[in-house]
């Protein structure tokens, strides 16, 4: 077993020592907040909402199985707490219009965005990303970001496959048309 | 996934992702230090079984023992129809006037009546025992798990 993987902190922390799973916490931290802040938008609610997956995680540690990644599991957990969050203040997830690029349009959007500056990249990026309904940006991060599978990210979710594939479709298309905007009015700005 | 796809996993890549505040692990440390001094239970950290599992199989095969002695030795004496708490049972039930169904009881019970009742009080004393140390020994595995600070 080597050290760098989950597995071998899970057990030392199932063997009793309790500081193993600081590597854990170190290791997705990033990731959980991430997704917090992305459903929540607070910082400070993503904060907290990370810490007690965190805790519940090692809590339930003895009933992770194996069966699925460590991570797919940690995320699952952050998801649900998200919801239940969500529910408590009775918000739901904005929808995304019908209306969507081509294919072709797409990709001529994606090589007018590689020309735009590196740091500009980023931002617009940023901004597309943050004004995608909540739980697409959870599932593009997922999938995109930290390449979970379909199946994983329906085990994170509760979403079945054939829906994850289709929000994911529309989420991809639905950035280029924010970038599309975004970068057109970045260019009557310069004019 | 397709090239849309990639590409579009290129550019989402070339983002960073958010991060909490820089003790975030450290706060999360000290709470599951906190959640783990709390399941354990230090007064029953060291506590061992009163009656070791190798006793308890002692135990009960002399019981056995003693069970299969007093049956077998009763079957030749005469039941012992005046001592015990089996005796008033079974006197009480030989009041009733079905006779048949009484004397059925009278002797299903009367291999009972034979059993002193010192016996019965030893194996409700042995349950008894049982019943805590399965209880406390559940407690100790309980906080073992988990050791802090190793």
């Amino acid at each position: 077993m080597n050290k760098t993987d989950d597995i071998y902190y899970i057990e030392a922390v199932r063997n009793g020592n309790v500081q193993a799973f600081s590597f854990l916490v170190e290791k997705y931290q990033k990731l959980v907040y991430t997704l917090a802040l992305k459903l929540l938008k607070k910082p400070e609610e993503a904060e907290e909402i990370a810490q007690d997956t965190f805790i519940k995680a090692f809590q339930k540690l003895g009933s992770y199985e194996g069966k699925s990644k460590f991570s797919t599991w940690l995320y699952s957990i952050t998801y649900n707490a998200c919801i239940s969050e969500l529910r408590k203040r009775r918000i739901e997830f904005k929808s995304l219009d019908d209306r969507q690029m081509s294919d072709q349009d797409e990709q001529k959007m994606h090589d007018y965005y590689r020309e735009t500056r590196k740091e500009d990249q980023e931002k617009y990026l940023n901004l597309a990303l943050a004004r995608l309904p909540e739980d697409d940006q959870v599932l593009v991060t997922l999938y995109y970001y930290e390449n979970q599978s379909m199946d994983e990210i329906s085990q994170i979710t509760g979403l079945n496959v054939s829906n994850i594939k289709v929000k994911i479709h529309r989420a991809r298309k639905k950035m280029y048309e924010l970038l599309h905007e975004m970068l057109k009015e970045e260019v009557y700005s310069l004019l | 996934m397709n090239k849309l796809d990639k590409q579009f996993e290129q550019m989402i890549k070339g983002v960073q992702i958010d991060s909490p505040s820089s003790d975030f692990t450290l706060r999360v440390m000290s709470r599951i230090q906190a959640e783990a001094a709390v399941q354990r239970k230090p007064i029953l950290q060291n506590y061992q079984p009163v009656i070791s599992k190798r006793t308890w199989i002692i135990l009960i095969v002399a019981f056995i023992l003693l069970l299969i002695y007093i049956t077998v030795s009763s079957q030749n004496a005469t039941p012992a129809s005046d001592t015990g708490f089996w005796s008033t049972v079974s006197g009480k039930i030989g009041g009733f006037n079905n006779q048949e169904a009484s004397s059925i009881l009278k002797t299903g019970m009367g291999l009972f009546t034979s059993i002193p009742s010192i016996a019965y009080l030893i194996l409700t004393a042995s349950l008894a025992l049982w019943t805590l140390d399965s209880v406390l020994s559940r407690f100790r595995h309980h906080s073992s798990e988990i050791q802090i600070g190793s």
